[in-house]
C-alpha cells in the first residue's frame, strides 16, 4: 500500500488545447492521455514526481509535479534537423550530411498501399530516383534508376545497390515486408556512394528495418481489403467499324469487298471485357509486436497478403506471407550483439506474356477481330471439326470458345481467345522462399572506439511447377503433348563485414573515423528442371509426376553458376568543426571476380565539403532563413556487374564434324569463343554534386541539389565485323556517358489551431547523354529495342540519350497526286514515285532525293526528362487525410500495341480517322492490305506519343477514434481509413498505361497495366 | 586490465580476418565447364578438337538454309529460288531474281567463311607449341591451311574484295582491317595449298574419310589457278589428280560407272569423290541450332523435295515432303531432256501429276521439275533424335572426278588429245558419244554433268557468260559477278562496299 496523490492538469500547445497528448509517469509504465478539453488526471504513487508529456510534432517536454494541478504547454517542435540519416556503416546528424541522400521514414510509409514491393514507396516522394512499373502483375518488380543510367549491358548494372540491414541484396528485394520498414535511404551522390566501392555507381539504396523500444510492450495490426479494376481500357473498333475499315483496306489493295453486311454484326465482342476483372480483391494482415528493457529488444512482425490482377486473375495473382524477427541485446557493459531475419514466401501466378506483341491474353485482347464470338454459338461452326477440332477448349455448356476462323479476315498465330487461352495456363505458378539476415557482435572498447563484426546472408530458394496441357487455340496455335514441368533453384550469399569506428569531440573538433572490410560472396545460383512429357490426363488438377510414363518422355537438366566474389577494404573520415565547417572523405579498395587480371581491384575515392552558413557569427538570425547549409562533392563510383568470365577467354565446344564411312562418328570441335580482355574492368562512374539545405520561414524546408555524373568505360558488347571470325562477342570498357540533372525537395508543415497540415513534393530532372562509344564508332546496335518486322526502334549514339527513339520523320499525309508529284529533289525526279495519296510523306532528311534508311532521325527519348511527386497530409482533431500524386514528363512512347504482321488484327478507334480521301486525315495514313510505302511498317514519329503523365496515386481517408471509445476496448488507438489508389491519370498516351518500366523504357507491346483500386482498412495500436 | 586483454584481442583478430579474406584466393574463380583459351591446345586431343572446329565449316555446302548448294543454284538459269513464296528465304530469293543487295546478302556467307578462317588462324598459332607427335602435327598443319585456302576461295569467288587476315586479330588491329587486293587473296590461297599439298597423306584411313588427302588439296589448287586465269599452272595441277582420263588416278580415284551411283546416300566417299562435306543423321540437330556449327544435317535434302507430296501410284516413288527450293527451270529441263544423266538430274513431278501417280503442292515458282540428285527417299529420313527434316545425311561433293576432267580440259584451252580425251571420258561413262573438244563441249558438258551442284553460276561468271545467260533475270555486268559485302561488316570498319551496290 503506497500512498498515491492524484494529479491532475491541462496540457496546451502553442495556446491551444492538446487533445490525446501523451502524459506518461516517469520511469513507469503508467500514463495516460488528454481528453478533448485537453485534461488529463493521474494516480502518482509515492517516489515518483516527473510526467513525459508529448505529442506529434511538439518538442517532448518533462515536467516536475510540483503541484497537483499542473498547466503544461507544450513547444511546437521548430525542426527536424537532429534527424538521423543512414549513411552506410553508420549514421549522422542530418545537419551535418554532405552527401545527396534521400530519406523516408516509418511515419511516411506507414499508411502508404503496400502492394508486395517495397520500392513503390520511393516513387514520387524521392527526388532523383525514378520508379516504373514493369507490369502491373500484382507482385511484379520495378525499374529503378538512381539518377539516370551509367550502364549499357543487360546485367543489371543500372539497378541500385539494396543493403537491407548491412546485408548486400543485389536486387531481389521482394522478400521486404513494408510495414517492416524504419527507414529507406537512397545514397545519390558519389560521396556519399564510395562508401560502396565498385558495386554503387548506379546509387545505393539503405533500408532499416524496425527495432524494438525500450518500454512497454506493443502490439499493433492493420488490415486491409480492396478490389482492383483497370484504371482505362482502350477504345477498339466494334464488329462494323471493323468490317468497314477491313472492307476498305482490303479494296484499297485491289481486293474485293469482304463484309456486304456491315449492320449485321453489331458491336460484336468486346474481347476487354473478357479479360479484365472489375473487382479483383486484394487483402492485407499485418501484426506487430515489439517491447524491450535496457537489456534487450526486440520486433516480431507476421504479414500475410493476396492480390489477384485485373487481367483474368484467375491466372493472374500474387501472394504473400512474411515473418522477421530483430533483437538486440546487451550482453556486458562491452559487448551488444544483435540480429536481424527476415522470411517470405511468394507465390505468383502470370499471365505469361506482358508486354509482348506475340500473345497472352492483353495482346490477344487488342488484336483479335471483335466479329469472332467468346463462344461459338452457331452449332453448325461448332460441328465443324475443321474449325473446332476435338482439343478445342469448350465451355461449361459444351460450346467451343470462339476461334477466328471461316471469316473473311481472321486474325491467327499466337491470337487466341483469351478464355481458352487461359485453360493452358491453369496450374502454372512459380514460388519463392527467402532468408534474409544477418548478426552482429559491437564492441564499444573504449569510450571512443567502436569494434563490429556482422555476418550477413540471403538464402533463396524459387523455382515454379506447370502444366502445359494439348491444346487447340488455332491452327498454328496449338500443342500436341502435354507436359508437366518443375523447376527448382537455390542460392546462398553471405557478406562477412568488420568494422572499427572512432568517434571524438575535443573544442569544437568532432571526428569519427571508420575503417573496414568486408567479403561478399553472390549470384551463385544452382537448378534444375525436370519435364515429363506425354501425361494421361490433360487436365491440370490430376497432371501429376507419379505417373508411369517411358523414361524418353522426361528430361532433365542442371545448371550450376559460378560465384561472384568482392573483398573490400574502406575508410571513412567525418569531421566538423562546431558543426559548421564539415568535411568527409572516403576511400574503398574493392576486388571482384568480374574483374580483368589487370584490373583486380579498383579503388574508389569521394570527398565533400559542407559550410553551414547559419552557425556563423556573422549571420544574423532572422525570420526568413533559418538554417542554411552549403555542401558539395566529388567522388568516383563503379559497377561491377557484368557477365561473368568476360575478361578470359574460354574455349567453346560443339563445332563439330563428321569423319568416317558410315556417317555416325561425330567428332568434337572446339575453338576461342571470343577474344579476351584482361583489361577489363568496372565502370567508373565520377560524379560532382552540390547543393544546399534551408529551413525558411521556421516552417519549409528546401533542398536543392546538382549532380553531374560522367561514366567512363561502360561495358560494352562489341559487336565484331564478321570478318574476325569470333564465334562470340567480347566485352570491353568502350563507351561513355553523362548525366546531369537537379532535384529540389520542398517540404511545409504547419499547425493551424487544431489542424496540422504538411505538404511535401519533389522534382528532378535528368539529362543523359552519350559521349562516346568507342573511336570511330558513331553508334552501337546491341541492347536496342525492336519491333516485329520493323527491327530496332531505338539506337544509342553518341549525343543522344541511350537508346533514343530513331526512325523515319513524318511531313504529314499526301492528299492527292498533285503533292506526290510536287514532291522531287533538286534533279527534278519524284522522291516517293510510288506513294499513293494517302501515303505518308517521309522527310528525305539527308536530302539525297530517295527514301532510304539514311533518312532516320531521333525521334525522341524514352527516358523521362522531369519527375515529379507532391505528397499533401492534412489531420484535424481525428480525422486525417493523405493525397498524393506523381508523375514524369519529357519522354516519347513506343505504342506498338498492334500486331504488324498479322494482316486483320484490329485497329484502336483512331483508326476511324484516318485518311480515306482528301483532306480527311494529315496525321493518320490511308488502310490497305498493301502497305507499300511503309506507312505502318516503318518505324517513325506515327508510333511515338507523348509520355507525360500526372497520376493521383492515393487520396486516403482516415478516421482515429477519440481515445475514450478506444480505450474502453483496451486500446491504444483505433484508426479507420478508405483509400483510393490510381484514381486518375492525366496523359495524351493512348495505351493502357504511360507508365513502362524495362531496360530500354517507353516500349508498349501491351503493358500490364496498374489497377486502380478502392480499399478500407484499419490500424490497430495496443500499448 | 581486463578491457586490454579484450581490445587486443578483437583488434588482432580484425585485422588477421582482413589480411585473410583480402588474399587473392578469395577472387580467384574459375569458369566451370569451360577451359579457358589460356589452358588449352595442350595436348594431341585438344589440338585435334581444334581441327575438328576447322573442319567444321565444310558443312557450308550443303548444311543450314544458308548453303553454298542451294544459294548458288538458285542465282543460276538452271533453278529458280522457289520455296514456299516470294519471301521464303530473302537472300536466297533476292539472289535469285537479281534484287540483292547489302541487306539481303545472308551475312552467314560471308561470317561463317571466316569462323573458319579463324579457327584455322588460331590452331596455325597454337600448333607448334603443342606437345604432341610431330608427324601428326604436320599433317594437322597441312589440313589447316589446306581448309583456309578453300575458305578463302570461296569468299574470293563470292566477295571479290575481302579482307585478308592470317592470324587472329587483336582488339588494337580489328578495325584497321581493310579490303585485300585480290590478287594477294589469290597468292596465299595458292601459297597455303603449296605448304599443304607435300604434308598431306596421299589417300587416307576408312575411318578418317572425309579428311584431305593430297589429290584434294591439288584439286582445288587446280581450280584456284583456273578461276584466277592460270590456265597452265592449273592443267598442270589438274593433271596430278586427273591421271589418265578414265583410269584410276594415283590416289585410287575413279569414275563411277554409274552416274546414278553417285548420288546413292550409301556411296559416301566413293571413288570419284575428292573432297566432300559430310553429314550425319545421328547429330539430332534440331531448329534450335540448324544452320550452327554442332548441326550435321544435310539441309539441301529437305529445301529441294517437293512440297506436301502424297504418293498414289504404285510406281511412285517413296519422297518425303520437302520445300520446294532450287526448282529446276524449263531452260535446264529441255536441255537434258534427252541425257542419260536426265532421270538422275530431275525428278519430274509435274509429269507424275499428270499421269495421276501423285500430288504435291506447287510450291512459288513451281515448274514441276525437282533436283533429283539430292530429293532424298523415304529411306533417307533420319529415325534418331533431333528434327527428322534436318538430320539427312547425304554428303555432297566439292570437288568431284568429272568436275576436275572438265577444269582440266577448259584449262588446256579446250584443244588437243588430253582434254578431248578428258571430255570424252565423262561422256562415255554416261554412254553418250564422242564430241569434238570446244569451249562449247565442255561447257555443255559442264551443265548437264555438274546440274544442280552449285558451280554453274560460277562457271558462267569465269565464262564471261553470266550477263547473257541471266540478264533475263535482272543480272547487271558490273556489278552482280559478285554478291554485295554484308551491311553490318560495313558499320564502323574500313571496309567498302563492292561496286554498284548499295
Amino acid at each position: 500500500m503506497h500512498a498515491q496523490r492524484l494529479v491532475s492538469g491541462v496540457v496546451t500547445g502553442d495556446g491551444e488545447l492538446l487533445i490525446g497528448a501523451n502524459v506518461l509517469l516517469k520511469g513507469t509504465s503508467e500514463g495516460t492521455s488528454t481528453d478533448v478539453d485537453g485534461k488529463f488526471s493521474l494516480k502518482v504513487p509515492e517516489g515518483y514526481d516527473v510526467l513525459i508529456v508529448s505529442y506529434l510534432g511538439y518538442v517532448t517536454k518533462e515536467v516536475q509535479i510540483t503541484s497537483n494541478s499542473l498547466s503544461i504547454s507544450l513547444e511546437v517542435e521548430k525542426t527536424t534537423l537532429e534527424e538521423v540519416v543512414v549513411v552506410g556503416y553508420g549514421t549522422q546528424k542530418k545537419s551535418v550530411v554532405t552527401g545527396a541522400i534521400s530519406s523516408i521514414k516509418a511515419q511516411d510509409i506507414e499508411n502508404l498501399p503496400n502492394i508486395g514491393r517495397v520500392e513503390h514507396v520511393l516513387q514520387g516522394r524521392t527526388s532523383g530516383v525514378y520508379i516504373a512499373a514493369n507490369a502491373g502483375q500484382p507482385g511484379s518488380s520495378s525499374t529503378i534508376r538512381v539518377r539516370g543510367i551509367t550502364s549499357f549491358n543487360g546485367y543489371g548494372g543500372n539497378n541500385p545497390l539494396w543493403v537491407v540491414d548491412g546485408v548486400v541484396i543485389n536486387d531481389d528485394i521482394g522478400f521486404l515486408n513494408q510495414s517492416d520498414i524504419e527507414s529507406i535511404e537512397v545514397l545519390k551522390d558519389a560521396a556519399s556512394l564510395a562508401i560502396y566501392g565498385a558495386r554503387s555507381a548506379s546509387g545505393v539504396i539503405l533500408v532499416t528495418t524496425k527495432k524494438g523500444k525500450e518500454g512497454k510492450i506493443n502490439v499493433g495490426y492493420s488490415g486491409t481489403y480492396g478490389v482492383s479494376a483497370p484504371a482505362n481500357t482502350l477504345k477498339l473498333l466494334n464488329a462494323t467499324q471493323y468490317a468497314a475499315l477491313m472492307n476498305e483496306k482490303s479494296i484499297n489493295a485491289g481486293g474485293d469487298v469482304l463484309y456486304t453486311d456491315l449492320s449485321a454484326l453489331g458491336t460484336g465482342t468486346d474481347w476487354q471485357k473478357a479479360i479484365f476483372s472489375d473487382r479483383a480483391p486484394k487483402s492485407t494482415h499485418e501484426i506487430n509486436i515489439s517491447g524491450g528493457n535496457n537489456i534487450s529488444n526486440f520486433y516480431l512482425s507476421f504479414g500475410t497478403q493476396d492480390i489477384e490482377g485485373i487481367v483474368m486473375p484467375e491466372i493472374s495473382n500474387y501472394s504473400k506471407r512474411n515473418f522477421r524477427l530483430n533483437s538486440t541485446h546487451k550482453l556486458s557493459k562491452i559487448f551488444t550483439v544483435g540480429q536481424s531475419l527476415g522470411y517470405s514466401h511468394q507465390k505468383s501466378v502470370g499471365i505469361g506474356n506482358t508486354n509482348s506483341e506475340y500473345g497472352g491474353p492483353l495482346s490477344s485482347a487488342i488484336n483479335l477481330d471483335p466479329i469472332t464470338p467468346l463462344v461459338e454459338t452457331d452449332p453448325v461452326r461448332a460441328n465443324n471439326t475443321s474449325y473446332y477440332p476435338e482439343t478445342a477448349f469448350r465451355d461449361e455448356n459444351g460450346q467451343p470458345y470462339g476461334i477466328s476462323v471461316g471469316i473473311p479476315t481472321t486474325v491467327g498465330q499466337e491470337m487466341s481467345n483469351p478464355l481458352a487461352y487461359a485453360k493452358t495456363r491453369l496450374g502454372q505458378y512459380g514460388v519463392g522462399d527467402d532468408f534474409v539476415g544477418n548478426a552482429f557482435l559491437e564492441a564499444n572498447i573504449l569510450k571512443n572506439l567502436k569494434v563490429k563484426s556482422s555476418v550477413g546472408g540471403k538464402m533463396a530458394f524459387w523455382g515454379g511447377e506447370g502444366f502445359y496441357p494439348e491444346f487447340y487455340l488455332n491452327a498454328t496455335y496449338a500443342n500436341l503433348k502435354n507436359n508437366m514441368s518443375r523447376s527448382s533453384n537455390k542460392l546462398f550469399a553471405w557478406n562477412v563485414e568488420n568494422t572499427i569506428t572512432y568517434g571524438n569531440n575535443f573544442n569544437g573538433h568532432d571526428v569519427n573515423i571508420l575503417l573496414g572490410q568486408g567479403a561478399y560472396q553472390d549470384d551463385n545460383p544452382v537448378g534444375l528442371t525436370v519435364v515429363h512429357s506425354g501425361l494421361p490426363t490433360n487436365d491440370y488438377k490430376q497432371a501429376s509426376f507419379n505417373y508411369d510414363i517411358p523414361a524418353s518422355d522426361k528430361t532433365g537438366y542442371a545448371y550450376t553458376s559460378e560465384p561472384h566474389r568482392v573483398s573490400s577494404l574502406f575508410a571513412r573520415v567525418n569531421y566538423n568543426f562546431s558543426e559548421k565547417y564539415l568535411f568527409t572523405g572516403i576511400i574503398r579498395r574493392d576486388g571482384s571476380t568480374n574483374f580483368g587480371a589487370n584490373n583486380k581491384y579498383g579503388i574508389f575515392p569521394s570527398f565533400s565539403l559542407g559550410w553551414v552558413v547559419s552557425e556563423e557569427k556573422f549571420w544574423v538570425d532572422n525570420v526568413v532563413i533559418n538554417f542554411l547549409k552549403f555542401r558539395g562533392g566529388y567522388g568516383a563510383t563503379g559497377n561491377d556487374r557484368f557477365r561473368k568470365f568476360s575478361y578470359l577467354s574460354t574455349i567453346g565446344g560443339g563445332r563439330n564434324y563428321t569423319f568416317g564411312p558410315e556417317g555416325l562418328i561425330i567428332y568434337s570441335g572446339s575453338s576461342p569463343d571470343a577474344p579476351s580482355n584482361p583489361d577489363l574492368k568496372w565502370e567508373e562512374t565520377r560524379q560532382t554534386n552540390v547543393g544546399f539545405e534551408a529551413r525558411l520561414f521556421e516552417d519549409m524546408k528546401f533542398t536543392f541539389d546538382w549532380y553531374q555524373k560522367t561514366t567512363i568505360g561502360i561495358l560494352q558488347e562489341v559487336v565484331l565485323p564478321g570478318y574476325v571470325g569470333s564465334a562470340g562477342n567480347p566485352f570491353a570498357n568502350v563507351a561513355d556517358m553523362k548525366n546531369t540533372g537537379i532535384e529540389l525537395e520542398l517540404s511545409y508543415r504547419k499547425r493551424f489551431n487544431q489542424l496540422n497540415f504538411n505538404a511535401s513534393g519533389n522534382f528532378s530532372t535528368l539529362n543523359n547523354e552519350v559521349t562516346f562509344l568507342g573511336n570511330g564508332i558513331d553508334f552501337i546496335t546491341t541492347q536496342t529495342a525492336g519491333f516485329q518486322s520493323m527491327g530496332p526502334v531505338t539506337r544509342t549514339q553518341v549525343g543522344q540519350p541511350y537508346n533514343a527513339f530513331y526512325g523515319y520523320q513524318t511531313d504529314g499525309i499526301f492528299q492527292n497526286y498533285d503533292e506526290i508529284n510536287a514532291y522531287k529533289n533538286a534533279e527534278g525526279t519524284l522522291i516517293q514515285p510510288n506513294a499513293k495519296p494517302g501515303d505518308f510523306k517521309w522527310v528525305d532528311s539527308n536530302e539525297d532525293g530517295t527514301i532510304t534508311d539514311e533518312d532516320k532521325v531521333f525521334l525522341g527519348n524514352p527516358i523521362p526528362k522531369y519527375t515529379f511527386g507532391l505528397t499533401l497530409n492534412a489531420d484535424y482533431k481525428g480525422l486525417d487525410l493523405l493525397i498524393f500524386a506523381q508523375g514524369m514528363a519529357g519522354n516519347k512512347i513506343f505504342q506498338g500495341l498492334r500486331r504488324l504482321d498479322i494482316l486483320n488484327s484490329n485497329y484502336q478507334t483512331e483508326a476511324l480517322s484516318r485518311w480515306h480521301g482528301e483532306g480527311t486525315s494529315d496525321d493518320y495514313p490511308r488502310l490497305t492490305n498493301l502497305d507499300e510505302n511503309g506507312n505502318f511498317g516503318k518505324m517513325s514519329d506515327f508510333y511515338l506519343q507523348n509520355g507525360d503523365f500526372l497520376r493521383l496515386k492515393l487520396i486516403q481517408l482516415g478516421y482515429t477514434l477519440p481515445k475514450g471509445v478506444s480505450s474502453k476496448l483496451g486500446i491504444d488507438k483505433i484508426r479507420l481509413y478508405l483509400s483510393a489508389e490510381n484514381i486518375f491519370t492525366w496523359t495524351e498516351y493512348t495505351g493502357y498505361d504511360p507508365e513502362i518500366g524495362g531496360d530500354v523504357s517507353g516500349i508498349d507491346k501491351g503493358y500490364y497495366p496498374q489497377a486502380k483500386s478502392y480499399n478500407v482498412g484499419i490500424n490497430v495500436q495496443f500499448k | 586490465m581486463n578491457k586490454n586483454i579484450y581490445i587486443t584481442l578483437l583488434i588482432g583478430a580484425f585485422f588477421i580476418s582482413m589480411i585473410s579474406s583480402c588474399s587473392d584466393d578469395f577472387l580467384e574463380v574459375q569458369p566451370e565447364g569451360k577451359p579457358l583459351e589460356s589452358a588449352y591446345y595442350q595436348n594431341q586431343d585438344e589440338a585435334f578438337a581444334g581441327l575438328i572446329s576447322v573442319y567444321d565449316l565444310l558443312r557450308k555446302n550443303s548444311g543450314g538454309f544458308e548453303n553454298m548448294i542451294t544459294m548458288m543454284n538458285a542465282g543460276s538459269d538452271d533453278h529458280y529460288a522457289g520455296g514456299g513464296g516470294a519471301t521464303d528465304g530473302v537472300g536466297i530469293q533476292s539472289f535469285s531474281n537479281y534484287t540483292q543487295n547489302s541487306n539481303t546478302i545472308p551475312p552467314s556467307f560471308w561470317n561463317d567463311y571466316y569462323q573458319g578462317i579463324f579457327r584455322a588462324n588460331v590452331l596455325l598459332q597454337k600448333l607448334p607449341d603443342v606437345p604432341m607427335d610431330e608427324a601428326l602435327k604436320t599433317r594437322f598443319v597441312a589440313e589447316t591451311k589446306a581448309l583456309r585456302a578453300l575458305y578463302y576461295f570461296n569468299l574470293v569467288i563470292m566477295f571479290k574484295n575481302i579482307p585478308l587476315i592470317l592470324e587472329p586479330l587483336t582488339p588494337a588491329n580489328m578495325y584497321e582491317q581493310v579490303q585485300a587486293d585480290p590478287a594477294d587473296v589469290y597468292v596465299q590461297i595458292v601459297k597455303d595449298l603449296n605448304e599443304a599439298i607435300p604434308d598431306l597423306p596421299a589417300t587416307v584411313p576408312a575411318a578418317e574419310k572425309g579428311r584431305l588427302n593430297k589429290g584434294a588439296a591439288q584439286a582445288l589448287l587446280g581450280k584456284v589457278y583456273l578461276y584466277d586465269g592460270k590456265k597452265s599452272l592449273a592443267a598442270a595441277q589438274f593433271a596430278e589428280v586427273n591421271g589418265t582420263p578414265g583410269q584410276t588416278n594415283q590416289y585410287g580415284n575413279k569414275l563411277l560407272s554409274n552416274f546414278n551411283d553417285l548420288w546413292v546416300v550409301a556411296n559416301r566417299f566413293n571413288a570419284e569423290s575428292i573432297l566432300e562435306t559430310s553429314h550425319s543423321s545421328v547429330g539430332s540437330s534440331y531448329w534450335g541450332n540448324w544452320g550452327s556449327s554442332a548441326d550435321e544435317g544435310n539441309t539441301v535434302n529437305v529445301m529441294v523435295g517437293p512440297r506436301g507430296y502424297v504418293k498414289i501410284g504404285a510406281d511412285a516413288p517413296d519422297l518425303p515432303s520437302g520445300w520446294s527450293f532450287n526448282v529446276i527451270t524449263q531452260d535446264l529441263y529441255d536441255f537434258m531432256k534427252d541425257d542419260p544423266r536426265f532421270e538422275s538430274t530431275v525428278l519430274d513431278i509435274k509429269s507424275m501429276k499428270e499421269a495421276g501417280k501423285v500430288n504435291y503442292t506447287e510450291g512459288y515458282q513451281n515448274t514441276g521439275y525437282f533436283l533429283n540428285k539430292f530429293t532424298p527417299r523415304i529411306s533417307d529420313v533420319s529415325t534418331g533424335t533431333g528434327d527428322a527434316v534436318l538430320n539427312y545425311k547425304q554428303n555432297t561433293y566439292i570437288i568431284r572426278l568429272a568436275d576436275t576432267y572438265l577444269m582440266e580440259a577448259e584449262a588446256l584451252g579446250a584443244s588437243g588429245a588430253r582434254a578431248q580425251a578428258l571430255l570424252d571420258a565423262v561422256r562415255v561413262r554416261v554412254g553418250l558419244p564422242s564430241v569434238p573438244v570446244s569451249m562449247e563441249a565442255i561447257k555443255a558438258e559442264r551443265r548437264r554433268e555438274l546440274a544442280g551442284e552449285g558451280f554453274r553460276f560460277f562457271d558462267l561468271v569465269r565464262w564471261g557468260d553470266a550477263s547473257a545467260k541471266l540478264g533475263p533475270r535482272g543480272f547487271v555486268a558490273g556489278k552482280n559477278e559478285i554478291f554485295p559485302i554484308p551491311y553490318k561488316e560495313l558499320e564502323n570498319t574500313k571496309l567498302v562496299q563492292n561496286p554498284n551496290y548499295n
